[in-house]
């Protein structure tokens, strides 16, 4: 297996780098951890395109869980750059607009505002952290999306031996 | 001749499919348990537990009040969609052992995934396009649908992956010449 993890890496890294930026991407991270399934099928079809039919079940797991721990420390590390101060402004503008709506003062919604109006605090500890429940999440998530990617592209079984064309005799061709 | 290793596979299937389930089943309990406890402990004034669960959720869900089912008074830790899908997931999970068994690690049709994700794709896209706000129940029932789907892909996936690691360690032990370590 240990000779097969190249195989595995560059399909986990396209389809991790694709997740990872589109959940940090602001409005389109509003489907959250369901990026993951569509980047675990990219990094099956990645897979299936370098290596071929035939794909199993595991083949899918491994890519996509792969995928998963990509996609969390592309978010992680997205996390720390401007990008996380549009999401958290585009949030507050959304939270506006639903109190707007609803014409009533919601305390959820009011907490919501408090949370996104303080600035965000890193520590080095609570990145690591939250960086390692994230990536053992998204592996979980990433697994199924790698597994459902190899049921669509790559789960395809070799043709029965008795469909396939007779051998030409040898020794003897037509041929002059 | 039935090679020894082929002879193996259904009952080191079914060792594998049992382990997975019997990890995930109590997993996704705990899963939605943390869901419904992070507004309970807000409401009995247990913030900083309530936060620490709500932040493990943050990063999977927006979170958006209101979309989220209330509890307690409070939100829950995910929206009304999500809930849906982890629900169907522990309802397909339920499922499970009576349609696939114990012992098949074979992969259902890629259109069983593609059938489910219909109904909450047409409802996001039509939010989306403003064609209708979809009450949260609808949110729900979409992603039951979809989450009832997901555990025939997730087992046989899982389970692949330990008897994989299975394999892996068991030929840790077997010398290079064939012998075998004692």
């Amino acid at each position: 297996m240990d000779n097969a993890k190249p195989e595995y890496l560059v399909p986990a890294l396209i389809g991790g780098a694709a997740s990872g930026v589109l959940l940090m991407t602001p409005f389109v991270n509003l489907c959250c951890c369901l990026w993951l399934i569509p980047g675990g099928v990219l990094a099956a079809w990645v897979l299936a395109a370098r290596t071929g039919p035939g794909l199993k079940a595991g083949d899918g797991a491994v890519v996509g869980a792969l995928t998963g721990i990509v996609a969390a420390v592309v978010d992680a590390f997205l996390g720390l750059t401007p990008l996380q101060s549009i999401n958290r402004s585009v949030m507050r503008t959304m939270a506006d607009r639903m109190a707007e709506f609803s014409g009533a003062q919601l305390p959820q919604l009011d907490r919501l505002k408090e949370q996104l109006a303080a600035p965000p605090n890193y520590t080095v500890a609570g990145f690591l952290i939250g960086l390692f429940v994230l990536a053992a999440v998204l592996a979980l998530v990433g697994l199924l999306g790698g597994v459902i990617g190899v049921a669509v592209f790559g789960a395809k079984k070799p043709s029965p031996p008795s469909q396939q064309p007779p051998a030409p005799p040898q020794g003897h061709s037509d041929a002059t | 001749m039935i090679e020894p290793e082929k002879a193996n596979q259904p009952k080191s299937a079914r060792l594998a499919v049992g382990l997975v389930y019997a990890l995930t089943v109590p997993g996704i309990l705990a899963w939605l348990a943390a869901i419904f406890l992070a507004p309970y402990l807000r409401s009995r004034g247990a913030g900083a537990l309530s936060a620490l669960l709500y932040a493990v959720f943050a990063p999977l869900c927006h979170q958006i009040p209101d979309r989220c089912l209330v509890f307690h008074g409070c939100p829950l830790a995910v929206c009304a969609r999500c809930l849906g899908i982890y629900a169907g997931f522990l309802a397909g999970l339920a499922g499970y052992p009576f349609v696939r068994g114990w012992g098949s690690l074979a992969l259902p049709k890629a259109r069983l995934v593609v059938l489910s994700s219909l109904p909450m794709g047409l409802d996001f896209l039509a939010g989306a396009a403003g064609l209708w706000a979809s009450p949260p129940g609808l949110r729900i029932a979409t992603g039951l649908v979809w989450g009832l789907a997901l555990p025939y892909y997730f087992v046989p996936g899982a389970a692949e992956l330990v008897l994989r690691v299975r394999s892996r360690r068991a030929a840790r032990h077997v010398l290079p010449m064939g012998g075998i370590k004692r």
